[in-house]
C-alpha cells in the first residue's frame, strides 16, 4: 500500500504510523547517551521566598551524585531567558516566585540517587508575602512580582511598545470609533463579567531535554521542543556561543499543543551538563510539567450593543490574563486575546483593553488556540444574548453581522480571507438547525477568528538521491499533527513519486534548515510552502536534465508515475540522475524559502491568515446533577485546500475533545499559590467514555489560503469554538454560565439559580 | 524466604527468556526501558490513570509504572515491541493505522496493548464495552473517535480470521 | 522514587504476622501494590520490608460456605477476579457490578479487594458496599489468633483502620442475601475517584419493607450508615415519596467538606440523588422487576 502515490488531497496513510504502532518511534526521553546522568529538580514549596542560603554538602557527599546546580553557579553566563521578556533565571538566583519554581538541580548516576539527593539539600528560605490571584496582583499598591524597571526584552518579543508597570507585564489596546457614544444610544445592551480557568495542556509526553557539551563551545541537545531554532538562539545567547555551535535534535514529540513552545527544560539540562561535565537528561513529572506551562486564567468584562434590527454596533472588553511569575508567551496571548475579543463581526466601534498580569503562580504560555479560546465563548454568548432579547434566531443574527471576504478585520492587518457565512451555515446544516429541538435538548453555535501563522519565515531542502529517493529537510516538529505526512504528500504531488520514496527525518538544527516555529497552525502553510518550493525547484532541475537528454522543449516534458515523459518515451528519476552525473551517484538539491511577501511580517501587519474557529453542539443535561451529555458535535475545517482529509478530521476531533475538556472539566485549582490538583487523579481530562454520540465534520475547500494550492492551517479553531458552542447550547435550555469550566456543580448551581428567578 | 534489595529476575519478555540481576525496587517500566532498552513502553501520569505504560502480563493489562519488576518473575510479559510477528503487523496495529487511531503516538503502545487485552477476552465487544475498557487509557490528540473505529475494525478482522 | 526494600514471601498468615511483629513500623503488607506503591513512589510512606502476602496459597480463593451461606473472598483475590467470577455472578452480582466500575482494568487486574479495604482511602467503592452489606465481616489474622471485625468497627478514619500492626486481613465474608432482598450501588464520578456513592440493601415482604441498610461513601473520611433514613424505610410501602424522604434524611446526615470534589451543598445534592436512585433500584431488584 505504501507504494501507492498519495498526492495532495488523498487520504494518505501516516508516514510515521508504522514506527508508532510498533513502539520503534523515538521520543526525547527514549534516548540514552553513554555516560549520561539523570537530573532532578528541587522546586520551591513557597509561592514567594527569598533564598538566604543553600547547603548542598550532604547531598554532594551522597555516593553517585556528580554535581549540583544552584543560582550561584550562573555567574559567568547570562542566566535569564524568556523569548518575550527576559525575566526568568535557569534556577532561582535570589528569590523563588512560584510554588514549583526550580531552585536547585542534582545530576547523579541514576534517578534514584538524584531523587534521594534532593531530600538532602538544605535551603534556608525566607517566606515572603505573595500575590497569588489576579485580584491581589492588581490591587492598589500590590507587592510587585518583578521590578518593572529592570525587565529586559527577550530575543523574540515582537511586542512593539513595551512599557511594563506595576504587575502589568504587557498590555494591548484596540480602538475603533467611539464605543461609549453608541452604548449610550443603543437599543440593546448586554454586559457581564466572565472567568476562564487556568488549564493544563497535558501532552502525554512531559517536557524533557538531554544535553551534552562536546567541548567548552560545542553543545548538543535532544529536546521535545516545538521551536528548536528559537530555543537554539536563546541558549546561544545565554551561554555566549555562536548559534551554529548549538545543535538541537527534535525526535518525535508526544503532543505539544503549545506546551512545548519556546524554551522549557533545555537551559536546566544545558547548565547542569556544563557543571557536571557529562551528558545530562532531565524529564519532568506531570506535576512538574503543569508548573512548566499552562493556559492563562482570565477575568473579562464585556459589553455588546446592538440595534433593534439585530445589527451589532459596538463592543467593549477589558481583560486581565494571569501570566504567572514569568511572562513566557503571555504578551502574545494577551495580544491574541485582544484580537479575538471583537469576534468576526462588522462593528461601528469597539474598545478592547487587554492586560497580562504577573502573579506568584506558575507561568502561563501557549496552549492551542490561545486568546481565541479565552474570548470566543464570551463574545458569542453575548451575541446569543442579544438575539434572545430581540427574539432573533442565533444563526440569523450571525449571518447578518459576519464579516464577508475582503472586509477589514482590524487595522492594520489582513482583511477577512474566509467565507464565514458559508462556514456557519454548514454548522447549522450539521446540527439540523431548522428541525425542532427535542425537549430539554440545547443547541449552540460558536464562531470566531484566530490570528494564525506567526512570522512567515520557513525554509526547506529536498535531496533527490541517485536511486530516486527524496529526503525532505524541514524543521517542523512532528507532534502528532501529521507534518511529516503532509510534507511527503506535497513532494509526492509535485515529483509524482510514491510516499515510499520520500522521507522526512527528525528535525536537527545542524542539518534541517531554519523554521520559525511549529505552532499557530502555520506548518503546512509556511514550512509546507517551503517544501513545495523545494519540490518545484527539484522538478525544474529534472526537467532541465530531461530537456538536455532528449533535446526537446521544457514544455514537452511531464512528470508522471515517478518518471519523466516525452510522448511515450520515459525515464525514471534515477535514470535522469545517471544521465546527468554519468554514473550511479550524485544528487540534486531543491530549496524553498518562504519570507514575508510584504513588510516585515510582524504581528500587527499579519496575520498570515485568519483561522476560522467555528463549531456547534447539541447537548442535554441531567438536571439533578448538572452533568452534561453531548449528543452531537459539528465542526467545519475551513482549510482552503485539504492536503489529507483524514488527518484534518483527526485534528478536528482531537481539538474538539480538548475544547470539551476546557469547557466542562479542566481547571488547575490554586489556593494561596499552591496547585491543589497537580496530578491526573484530580485534574480531569476527557476520556473515551466522554465522547459525543456523534461527530459531524465538514471540510470546506475554497482555495482561499496563502499556502500552496490555496491551503491554510487548521487544528486550533475547533478548540476555541467548543466552549462557545457549549455555553450557548446551555443557554438555549435556560442554563447561564459565566465561569468555565461548566462543571456539573456549576451547571447544577446555574439551574438552581434559574429556578429561583 | 525473602528477596534482598537486589535479586535475580527470571522472566519472559516478548517470548524471549530474560535473566537479570536487579534492585528489588525496580519498577517494571524502568526494567523494560532502562535495562532492556524497550522504550516503546511510555511513562506519563505515573499513577495508573493514563495507560501509556500498559503492558500485558500473562495476557492481562497492568500499569508498568506502578508494578514491580519482581512481579513478573516466572511470568510472560508482552510489550508493544512484541506485537508484530516476523515483520508482520498485528491486526490491531494495522487497524490503528487504517483508522488514523494515532497522532503523536505516545499513548499508542498502551492503547494497542489494552485493545489486545480487551479482544483476548471479548473478541466482539460493543461500543459501550470498548469505551468502558479503554476509558482507562488517555489520548490527548485524537478525540478517541478514530481509536474507537480502530478497535471496531480490529475486532471485525480478528473475528473473521478466527471465524 | 522508591527507596530500597526487602520483599518477604511468607507461606502462611501466621508467618506473615510474625514478620510484621519482627519489623514493626518498618514493614507493611504488600499485595496488589496499586495503592501502596503509589504512596511509596510519592515519598508519602517508606518501608524497608514488604510482606508479600500473595505467596500465601490459602488466600487466593473465592469460596461458597454452604451451611451458613456466605461468600468468603480471600485477601489475595483481585478486583478483576471478583468482577469475572461465575460464583460471584451467581451469588453476589452486586459485588461484580461494583468491581466493574472501580478505577480501570489495570488497577483491577493487580489490586485486591482486601488491599483496597485496608488502605481505607475515603473514596473507596468497596468500603461503601461493605458498610451496607448485611452481615459482612473482615477476617483479621495474626500470631494472636483470628478475629472477625464488622465494617463499621473497621473503618476508623481516613487511611486508618482497626487492623493491628501485626494483623493481615485474610478474608472478607459476604453472607448471601436472603430472597426478597434487593441491592444497588450508585455513584457519581467526575475525577478519578467517586465524588459520592451510595449502597442500598432492601428486604421486602408482601410489599412492605422489612429491613433496609444504606451506606454513603466518598463524602467523609469513612463511609457512614444512614440510619435515620433506614428507620424511615422499615415498615413502609416502597414508593417514590418514601425514597425521597429517605434520600433527604441520608443527605442531612452527611457531614461533607468543600474540596475538589465539590461543595458541601452539592455533595448533599449528590447523596440525595444517588440514595433515591439506589433505593429505587434495590427495591426493583427485591421485587424481581429487575434481575440482578
Amino acid at each position: 500500500m505504501l507504494n501507492q502515490k498519495y498526492g495532495v488531497g488523498e487520504k494518505a496513510p501516516r508516514v510515521d504510523g508504522p514506527s508508532k504502532v510498533t513502539g520503534e518511534a523515538k521520543f526525547t526521553a527514549d534516548i540514552r547517551l553513554a555516560n549520561m546522568l539523570e537530573a532532578r529538580v528541587l522546586r520551591s514549596p513557597f509561592p514567594h521566598a527569598r533564598i538566604r542560603s543553600i547547603d548542598t554538602s550532604q547531598a554532594e557527599a551522597l555516593d553517585g551524585v556528580v554535581a549540583i546546580l544552584t543560582g550561584t553557579d550562573l555567574g559567568d553566563i547570562d542566566p535569564y531567558y524568556g523569548h518575550a521578556v527576559r525575566d526568568r533565571p535557569i534556577v532561582a538566583i535570589d528569590a523563588a516566585r512560584f510554588a514549583g519554581d526550580p531552585v536547585a538541580v542534582v545530576a547523579a548516576e541514576n534517578a534514584y540517587i538524584a531523587a534521594e539527593a534532593l531530600e538532602l539539600i538544605r535551603i534556608d528560605y525566607e517566606e515572603l508575602p505573595a500575590v497569588t490571584t489576579l485580584e491581589e496582583a492588581l490591587a492598589e499598591g500590590a507587592l510587585r512580582v518583578h521590578d518593572a524597571d529592570l525587565l529586559r526584552l527577550g530575543l523574540f518579543h515582537g511586542l512593539g511598545d513595551f512599557r511594563p508597570h506595576d504587575n502589568i507585564c504587557y498590555e494591548h489596546h484596540m480602538t475603533k470609533g467611539q464605543a461609549e457614544q453608541i452604548f449610550a444610544e443603543a437599543d440593546v445592551v448586554v454586559e457581564g463579567e466572565f472567568r476562564f480557568p487556568a488549564v493544563y495542556q497535558y501532552a502525554l509526553e512531559t517536557h524533557a531535554a538531554t544535553a551534552v557539551w562536546h567541548s567548552s563551545d560545542q553543545l548538543e541537545l535532544w529536546a521535545n521542543c516545538q521551536h528548536p531554532y528559537l530555543v537554539r538562539a536563546e541558549l546561544a545567547d545565554m551561554f555566549d556561543l555562536p548559534k551554529a555551535n548549538v545543535r538541537i535534535h527534535v525526535p518525535f514529540i508526544g503532543g505539544g499543543f503549545g506546551s512545548k513552545s519556546y524554551t522549557r527544560m533545555e537551559p536546566i539540562a544545558v547548565a547542569m551538563a556544563r557543571k557536571a561535565k557529562r551528558p545530562v537528561r532531565v524529564v519532568n513529572s506531570v506535576t512538574e510539567s503543569m508548573w512548566t506551562s499552562r493556559r492563562h486564567n482570565m477575568i473579562c468584562r464585556m459589553r455588546t450593543a446592538a440595534r433593534a434590527d439585530g445589527t451589532l454596533l459596538a463592543r467593549t472588553a477589558e481583560m486581565w490574563l494571569d501570566t504567572g511569575a514569568y511572562a513566557d508567551n503571555g504578551p502574545r496571548v494577551v495580544a491574541t486575546a485582544a484580537d479575538a475579543a471583537p469576534g468576526p463581526y462588522r462593528w461601528t466601534a469597539y474598545q478592547i483593553d487587554a492586560y497580562g498580569v504577573y502573579t506568584h503562580r506558575s507561568p502561563s504560555g501557549s496552549y492551542r488556540a490561545f486568546g481565541a479560546t479565552h474570548l470566543e465563548w464570551i463574545g458569542e454568548s453575548q451575541v446569543d444574548q442579544v438575539a434572545r432579547k430581540l427574539g432573533m434566531d442565533p444563526l440569523e443574527i450571525r449571518v447578518k453581522n459576519l464579516l464577508k471576504p475582503g472586509e477589514p478585520v482590524r487595522t492594520p492587518g489582513k482583511p477577512m480571507d474566509a467565507d464565514l457565512i458559508g462556514d456557519i451555515r454548514k454548522i447549522a446544516e450539521g446540527l439540523e438547525w431548522d428541525k425542532p429541538r427535542p425537549p430539554k435538548v440545547g443547541r449552540g453555535l460558536g464562531i470566531g477568528l484566530l490570528a494564525a501563522g506567526s512570522r512567515p519565515v520557513s525554509t526547506a531542502f529536498a535531496r533527490l538521491e541517485s536511486e530516486g529517493t527524496v529526503t525532505v529537510m524541514v524543521s517542523t516538529s512532528e507532534l502528532g499533527q501529521g507534518a511529516r505526512t503532509a510534507m511527503s504528500q506535497i513532494v509526492s504531488q509535485e515529483l509524482s513519486i510514491p510516499l515510499s520514496q520520500i522521507r522526512v527525518p527528525d528535525g536537527d538544527t545542524m542539518v534541517t534548515p531554519y523554521d520559525r516555529s511549529t505552532g499557530a497552525s502555520r506548518s503546512t502553510t509556511l514550512a509546507g510552502g517551503a517544501v513545495h518550493l523545494a519540490a518545484l525547484d527539484l522538478k525544474d532541475q529534472l526537467i532541465t536534465i530531461a530537456t538536455s537528454k532528449w533535446q526537446v522543449a521544457r514544455s514537452d516534458i511531464i512528470l508522471r508515475d515517478g518518471r519523466a515523459w516525452v510522448g511515450d518515451q520515459s525515464a525514471t528519476l534515477s535514470e535522469l540522475l545517471f544521465y546527468h552525473f554519468g554514473f550511479s551517484g550524485g544528487e540534486l538539491f531543491g530549496r524553498g524559502i518562504i519570507r514575508p511577501e510584504q513588510g516585515q511580517g510582524t504581528y500587527a501587519a499579519g496575520p498570515v491568515f485568519w483561522e476560522v474557529c467555528v463549531g456547534g453542539v447539541e447537548l442535554e443535561v441531567d438536571e439533578e446533577t448538572g452533568r452534561i451529555h453531548l449528543r452531537k458535535i459539528v465542526s467545519v475545517a475551513d482549510v482552503g485546500t485539504a492536503v489529507n482529509p483524514a488527518m484534518i478530521k483527526g485534528q478536528e476531533m482531537g481539538g474538539a475533545a480538548q475544547g470539551l475538556g476546557n469547557a466542562i472539566f479542566e481547571e488547575m485549582v490554586f489556593s494561596d499559590g499552591q496547585l491543589l490538583n497537580g496530578t491526573l487523579a484530580d485534574y480531569r481530562v476527557p476520556r473515551m467514555d466522554d465522547i459525543a454520540d456523534e461527530f459531524v465534520s465538514y471540510i470546506v475547500q475554497n482555495e482561499d489560503g496563502p499556502g500552496p494550492y490555496g491551503l491554510k492551517g487548521v487544528g486550533e479553531g475547533i478548540l476555541a469554538a467548543m466552549p462557545a458552542a457549549i455555553v450557548n447550547a446551555l443557554a438555549d435550555i435556560g442554563i447561564h454560565i459565566d465561569e468555565l469550566p461548566a462543571t456539573p456543580e456549576r451547571v447544577w448551581r446555574a439551574i438552581q439559580q434559574s429556578k429561583s428567578v | 524466604m525473602n528477596i534482598q534489595p537486589t535479586f535475580k529476575l527470571t522472566t519472559t519478555i516478548n517470548s524471549i527468556p530474560v535473566d537479570a540481576e536487579i534492585e528489588t525496587r525496580t519498577l517494571l517500566i524502568d526494567f523494560l526501558r532502562e535495562h532492556l532498552g524497550l522504550t516503546g513502553t511510555k511513562r506519563s501520569c505515573d499513577m495508573q490513570i493514563c495507560g501509556s505504560c500498559t503492558v500485558l502480563v500473562d495476557g492481562k493489562p497492568v500499569s508498568s509504572c506502578t508494578t514491580l519488576a519482581y512481579e513478573v518473575n516466572d511470568r510472560e510479559v508482552l510489550t508493544i515491541e512484541g506485537m508484530a510477528q516476523n515483520g508482520e503487523l498485528h491486526p490491531i496495529q494495522q487497524a490503528f493505522l487504517d483508522e488514523y487511531g494515532l497522532q503523536c503516538g505516545y499513548c499508542t503502545p498502551g492503547m494497542v496493548l489494552a485493545t489486545a487485552a480487551l479482544l483476548n477476552e471479548n473478541p466482539r465487544p460493543d461500543d459501550t464495552e470498548i469505551k468502558s475498557f479503554l476509558s482507562g487509557n488517555l489520548c490527548r490528540c485524537t478525540g478517541y473517535f478514530p481509536i474507537l473505529n480502530a478497535v471496531r475494525r480490529a475486532s471485525e478482522r480478528i473475528s473473521k480470521e478466527e471465524g | 522514587m522508591l527507596k530500597p526494600f526487602v520483599i518477604h514471601e511468607p507461606q502462611t498468615p501466621h508467618q506473615a504476622s510474625e514478620l510484621l511483629n519482627e519489623y514493626g513500623w518498618d514493614a507493611t503488607v504488600y499485595a496488589g501494590g496499586t495503592e501502596l506503591l503509589l504512596v511509596m513512589k510519592e515519598g508519602l510512606a517508606s518501608y524497608s520490608h514488604l510482606i508479600n502476602i500473595k505467596t500465601i496459597n490459602e488466600i487466593h480463593t473465592i469460596q461458597l460456605v454452604e451451611d451458613d451461606p456466605t461468600l468468603r473472598i480471600g485477601a489475595g483475590v483481585t478486583h478483576r477476579t471478583i468482577e469475572t467470577s461465575p460464583v460471584i455472578a451467581a451469588h453476589a452480582p452486586l459485588l461484580a457490578e461494583m468491581e466493574r466500575s472501580l478505577a480501570n482494568v489495570r488497577v483491577r487486574t493487580m489490586g485486591t479487594l482486601a488491599g483496597n479495604l485496608c488502605f481505607a482511602e475515603p473514596h473507596s467503592d468497596p468500603a461503601t458496599v461493605c458498610m451496607a452489606w448485611p452481615g459482612a465481616s473482615f477476617e483479621l489474622t495474626s500470631t494472636d489468633g483470628i478475629r472477625q471485625v464488622l465494617p463499621d468497627e473497621f473503618f476508623i478514619d481516613l487511611f486508618m483502620t482497626a487492623r493491628q500492626e501485626n494483623e493481615i486481613m485474610t478474608a472478607i465474608n459476604f453472607p448471601l442475601l436472603p430472597s426478597g432482598t434487593g441491592s444497588a450501588y450508585r455513584k457519581f464520578v467526575l475525577l478519578e475517584r467517586p465524588s459520592a456513592s451510595v449502597a442500598a440493601f432492601v428486604s421486602v415482604t408482601s410489599d412492605m419493607i422489612t429491613s433496609a441498610r444504606l451506606a454513603v461513601g466518598s463524602v467523609g473520611p469513612v463511609p457512614y450508615r444512614a440510619t435515620t433514613a433506614e428507620n424511615l424505610l422499615v415498615g413502609e410501602k416502597p414508593g417514590e415519596d418514601l425514597y425521597r424522604a429517605a434520600a433527604e434524611a441520608a443527605a442531612s446526615a452527611a457531614d461533607p467538606v468543600n474540596d475538589l470534589y465539590g461543595s458541601v451543598e452539592y455533595k448533599r445534592q449528590l447523596i440525595r440523588v444517588l440514595t433515591r436512585q439506589a433505593l429505587q433500584q434495590a427495591f426493583e431488584r427485591a421485587m424481581g422487576v429487575e434481575r440482578l
